[in-house]
């Protein structure tokens, strides 16, 4: 029989604040020792309150208008009560009754549109490492702010689970609100999956794989879920609603012992923290911040960019932004809203359009990026320290004017992001390794005469005359190597060929 | 309260009062007597007096902490079994500012463990004894702070205030005992009871003292962010009356120069004051209905008006505590599981026992009552029934208090139904001990200051005690405004 | 309403408490009295009322992001557990 999956999806985000949600810590615990970075409150001590940290509601903000949400002006926060180690407090500090993200939606690649729910703020739990006989607890990462995301069950194939998740991280990153680090769980993805025999109307029983870090993954668990629960229903047996966690090792899902089912959460409103009444005009403020999203790169770069370069390069804001930059100069791009918003930035408020003859650029500039930057080993160090667009212009210029050959285009390139040659300028760099080619017709001519004057050259001259056209390779190679390989090569062909016409 | 002259020492002062208390020890007023550190201090502040050098404005005045203020000095328990062993690394802001106008801890006193109750017997440390009567409560659950006022020992006292926990042991031992507006000061580092109705506050003998350590202690706290912008130092007093019927302020300054305080400057005259009707019945001890009486009379001598209210929703607002303030409690006493602090049950091979036990082993039963009722009121299936319907009577218990306000300038009540009752007489019965706050707790509900004023003595001694009730920010009022009572 | 005999084990599962039989029968009797009081709100009409979670006037009160030193660090907030092992708490092993 034919099932039809309907697949749901909640997606944890950790803000890239500096401080943590409730307290003023630092919230970036990755390599750090454990229990480093805690305050008496993210402790829990007697009589210690939460201290609501202003910058994750402007991240909520441009989150939330990345995914093409409305902002609610007015929302609070709420208490979710459970017994664990990882929750010092006893309970976590979220908002359930009245979010501050509401319904929006993502548009994926292929251009399926997956509603969003809602999305709220919320405090991330500690972390436990399980021994035989105990457990240890840290809890550097107790209420660093996180965004979840609530997807409506609008997803119905792996593919689609795939696609969704990666483009919401790439959403994230693109809107600067997180580091987007999947190895460290910055983003952290539960899957819910019901299947339905195909044309029924109503849905099966869900169950929920949590806890997912990767799109791999996701796809994975997803499409094994889809097997094992078509092959129970085959089987005329029945789904069972529960938790399930996926082992990347073995490729599957196994249920999840929990008390979940039973599990009361006796919400309540967080008596420590005033509401959160925004007003119009600060929305606006923060959402005029947001940078250009992936959507605006599709629209303005379909003509100079090949769509599967372009949808590797959107994985990389830094370098769409140095794209936009170049495409047209107004458009400063920055990637972290950590740091302050840079003078001339304009995000999306201007739209993004490939000024004229800027396409080529944009074009050599975005292959060049593909097949030399990231090829490059170096290259994870590179993408922090961007060359300026005017360099990469430059870089374009002197290729377009056969200054600079393809394979020394590709070598200026890459010197532009070394940290020794750095912002000494194109030109320069190219002229101090040599690269700019020679195309003064007189200066050629001299080096051609100088060749064509060497005893060793007139066999060829012979032959050539005598209609041998091969050897005019030999003789642009003598002339290339009197120039050092400076000489343009086409030009040199030229002048000898109208030499030995005489 | 101040020691400028220099008649009588800081360690003297200190000195006696640590004797005063070693004297009266069989009340078991304190969890801990703070006798090195406090001698210490006082020698300090001796040797700046000395060489002349400026002091605070409680230098070496000796006071009592009541045992839910977080600081280094001795443990802080709350009275509770599960927080023994705890000394906090951090310092309430309300004991910071204290501490740094000079004034000196010289004991932590007993409460009902985690504030939860009216007497002081569930505390872990047993009951404190009430100062008129040994056979009697203290009244709780800032019992030990009362007591240790009353007897004199210390200048003044910290309490919280989340239902009556200040006023009612204040109204069963004579002193002044007050309850400021909802974020005057702030909650951090005070162990939190409920979080939506807590109030810091202060016994003390005289209201010019209650002043004083008001204009201290008040004020916004960047830890605490429910706290109010301070007004109590800032705003023209004056401006919270009169919009009673937009009728001209009450209170008129005499000299605007004089400063720090203001209390000698101010006259109050013609205000009008609210009496409740529909607390004068029965369910009221007649000899406290008589003093309210009294003092009416003595007010209209001194030309002030008296107004009956009514406030029909009062009768609601111990229902409505008694299911938001135990739902908060639920919540805040989460954290005591014995992995982070205090008391940890040994007996555990695994983390559910080590949660059951510990929380079995370190609550009181009170304490146990209270966590599960509000369990159950934000349980699945019950939270609109309770915890929603009893936020929805919250607010016509705050438009009751408005509308009210909008007539008269201060509302003139008993604090409990009853004078200091027999130790062991409620203890066993919650309702009935409940009962106790059914006059108190509606200022919590409202967030309105209230202000025990001593009302005279029982035939048989015991000390009665009225409340001054003002609208939110009126702390000052209501202070100047007890001197009319007097 | 009525408080069953499994209310209270399952209030006593949500607060984390083993009581016993004794326990069991006492609270019970506390827990429907108590209950049986509140419940008194039942005769007050609340229709159109919005609820009070807060008597605080003000709203939006936030702290800017900012790194500051804490009143207390790490080892002596590890020191107030009974045990600790590098750095971190050492709880009995999760069932």
């Amino acid at each position: 029989m034919k099932y039809l999956p309907t697949i749901g999806i909640e997606c944890h985000v950790q803000l890239c604040t500096k401080t943590k949600l409730f307290s003023e810590v630092d919230n970036d615990a990755r390599g750090k020792e454990p229990n480093s970075c805690v305050s008496p409150i993210d402790y829990a001590l007697p009589g210690m309150l939460p201290r609501l940290n202003g910058e994750a509601i402007r991240f909520a903000i441009l989150a939330g208008r990345a995914m093409n949400c409305k902002i609610n002006l007015h929302s609070r926060f709420d208490r979710k009560h459970y017994f664990y180690p990882d929750s010092p407090k006893g309970y976590q500090i979220t908002q359930f009754y009245q979010p501050i993200i509401g319904a929006g939606y993502v548009e994926l690649p292929s251009g399926t549109k997956i509603r969003i729910e809602h999305a709220h703020l919320e405090g991330d739990a500690g972390k436990l490492t399980h021994f035989d006989t105990y457990s240890l607890v840290d809890f550097n990462r107790v209420d660093t702010p996180l965004i979840e995301i609530v997807s409506m069950p609008d997803i119905h194939s792996a593919k689609d689970a795939h696609d969704y998740c990666k483009e919401l991280w790439r959403l994230m990153c693109h809107a600067g609100v997180t580091y987007g680090d999947l190895y460290n769980g910055n983003m952290r993805f539960d899957v819910n999956i019901s299947l339905a025999p195909e044309g029924s109307k109503e849905l099966g029983t869900r169950a929920e794989v949590k806890n997912l870090n990767s799109f791999r993954s996701v796809e994975r668990a997803t499409s094994y879920e889809i097997k094992r629960q078509s092959k129970l229903l085959d089987q005329g047996k029945k789904v069972v609603q529960e938790t399930r966690g996926w082992s990347d090792a073995e490729g599957k899902t196994t249920g999840q012992r929990s008390k979940e089912e039973a599990k009361d959460y006796r919400y309540m409103p967080e008596p420590d923290l005033p509401p959160i009444n925004l007003s119009k005009e600060f929305v606006e403020t923060e959402s005029a911040k947001l940078p250009l999203m992936p959507s605006d790169y599709r629209s303005a770069f379909s003509d100079a960019v090949k769509p599967d370069t372009l949808e590797i390069l959107l994985d990389y804001p830094q370098l769409m932004q140095k794209l936009g930059e170049i495409a047209s100069p107004s458009h400063l791009g920055h990637t972290s809203l950590r740091s302050s918003v840079p003078r001339g930035f304009q995000g999306r408020s201007a739209k993004l359009m490939v000024l004229d003859g800027m396409a080529s650029t944009i074009s050599l500039i975005s292959n060049l990026f593909t097949s030399v930057l990231l090829a490059e080993e170096k290259s994870a160090e590179y993408l922090n320290d961007l060359p300026s667009a005017k360099d990469l212009i430059e870089l374009a210029e002197m290729n377009e004017k056969k200054e600079l050959s393809s394979t020394a285009t590709k070598e200026v390139f890459l010197k532009l992001f070394d940290p020794q040659m750095k912002g000494r300028g194109t030109k320069n760099i190219a002229k101090e390794l040599g690269l700019i080619q020679e195309n003064d017709l007189g200066a050629l001519e001299k080096i051609v005469d100088v060749v064509l004057a060497k005893p060793e050259t007139q066999k060829a001259q012979n032959d050539f005359k005598a209609g041998e056209e091969k050897v005019i390779g030999f003789l642009v190679g003598q002339v290339m190597k009197e120039s050092h390989g400076k000489a343009n090569p086409g030009a040199v062909q030229k002048i000898l060929r109208d030499r030995l016409s005489k | 309260m101040k020691i400028a002259n220099k008649k009588v020492t800081a360690e003297r002062l200190v000195k006696d009062a640590l004797a005063k208390a070693k004297h009266f020890a069989d009340y078991n007023i304190f969890t801990f007597l703070n006798e090195e550190g406090a001698i210490k201090k006082a020698r300090e502040i001796d040797a700046k007096i000395a060489k002349g050098e400026k002091v605070g404005k409680l230098a070496g005045v000796p006071y009592a902490l009541k045992d839910n203020f977080l600081s280094p000095e001795g443990e802080t328990t709350a009275s509770a079994h599960i927080l023994q062993g705890f000394t906090s690394p951090v310092t309430a802001t309300a004991v910071a500012k204290l501490e740094a106008e000079g004034a000196i801890m010289i004991g932590r006193t007993n409460l009902d463990a985690f504030a939860h109750g009216s007497s002081t017997e569930n505390s872990y440390f047993g009951p404190t004894l009430n100062a008129f009567d040994r056979e009697r409560v203290a009244g709780g659950s800032s019992g030990g702070s009362a007591v240790a006022v009353a007897l004199d020992i210390v200048e003044f006292a910290t309490g919280t205030d989340t239902g009556g926990s200040i006023r009612q042991p204040a109204s069963f031992n004579g002193v002044y005992g007050l309850k400021p507006t909802y974020g005057c000061i702030s909650r951090y580092g005070v162990v939190a009871m409920a979080s939506s109705t807590d109030c810091i506050g202060f016994f003390t003998k005289t209201p010019d003292d209650m002043d004083l350590l008001m204009s201290i202690a008040s004020g916004q706290d960047s830890k605490d962010m429910t706290t109010l912008p301070d007004y109590y130092n800032t705003e023209l007093e004056r401006s919270h009356l009169g919009h009673a019927q937009g009728r001209s302020p009450k209170l008129t300054v005499l000299d605007e120069t004089s400063s720090s305080s203001i209390s000698n400057n101010h006259k109050a005259s013609g205000c009008r004051v609210g009496i409740i009707k529909d607390f004068d019945n029965d369910s009221v001890d007649a000899e406290i209905r008589q003093a309210l009486k009294e003092k009416c009379e003595l007010l209209k001598s001194k030309g002030h008006e008296i107004v009956e209210l009514e406030m029909p929703s009062l009768k609601y607002a111990l229902s409505a505590y008694y299911i938001i303030v135990p739902a908060e409690v639920a919540s805040n006493l989460s954290r005591y599981d014995g992995i982070r602090y205090g008391f940890r049950s040994d007996d555990s091979a695994v983390l559910d026992d080590l949660y059951d036990h510990t929380r079995s082993e370190g609550f009181m039963p009170e304490n146990k009552r209270r966590i599960m009722i509000g369990n159950f009121v934000l349980s699945s299936g019950f939270y609109d029934a309770y915890f929603l319907k009893a936020a929805k009577a919250r607010t016509l218990i705050i438009k009751e208090y408005e509308k009210a306000f909008s007539k008269v300038d201060f509302i003139l009540t008993p604090v409990a139904p009853n004078p200091a009752f027999k130790l062991g007489e409620k203890v066993n019965d919650p309702v009935a001990m409940y009962l106790e706050d059914v006059m108190s707790v509606s200022l919590n509900l409202a967030g309105v200051p209230g202000l025990t004023v001593p009302a005279g003595k029982t035939k048989t001694g015991l000390p009665l005690g009225l409340q001054l009730v003002g609208p939110r920010r009126s702390d000052k009022n209501l202070i100047e405004f007890a001197k009319e009572l007097k | 309403m009525d408080i069953k005999r499994e209310d209270i084990l399952h209030l006593a599962e949500l607060s984390e408490f083993t009581l016993s039989d004794a326990e069991i029968d006492d609270l019970g009797e506390d827990l429907k009295g108590i209950i049986k009081y509140i419940s008194q709100l039942d005769e007050l009409n609340t229709d159109q009322v919005e609820p009070t979670y807060q008597v605080f006037e003000m709203d939006n009160v936030w702290r800017e992001d900012k790194i500051l030193p804490q009143e207390a660090e790490r080892e002596m907030l590890l020191e107030l557990s009974k045990e600790d092992q590098d750095h971190q708490i050492k709880v009995p092993k999760v069932l």
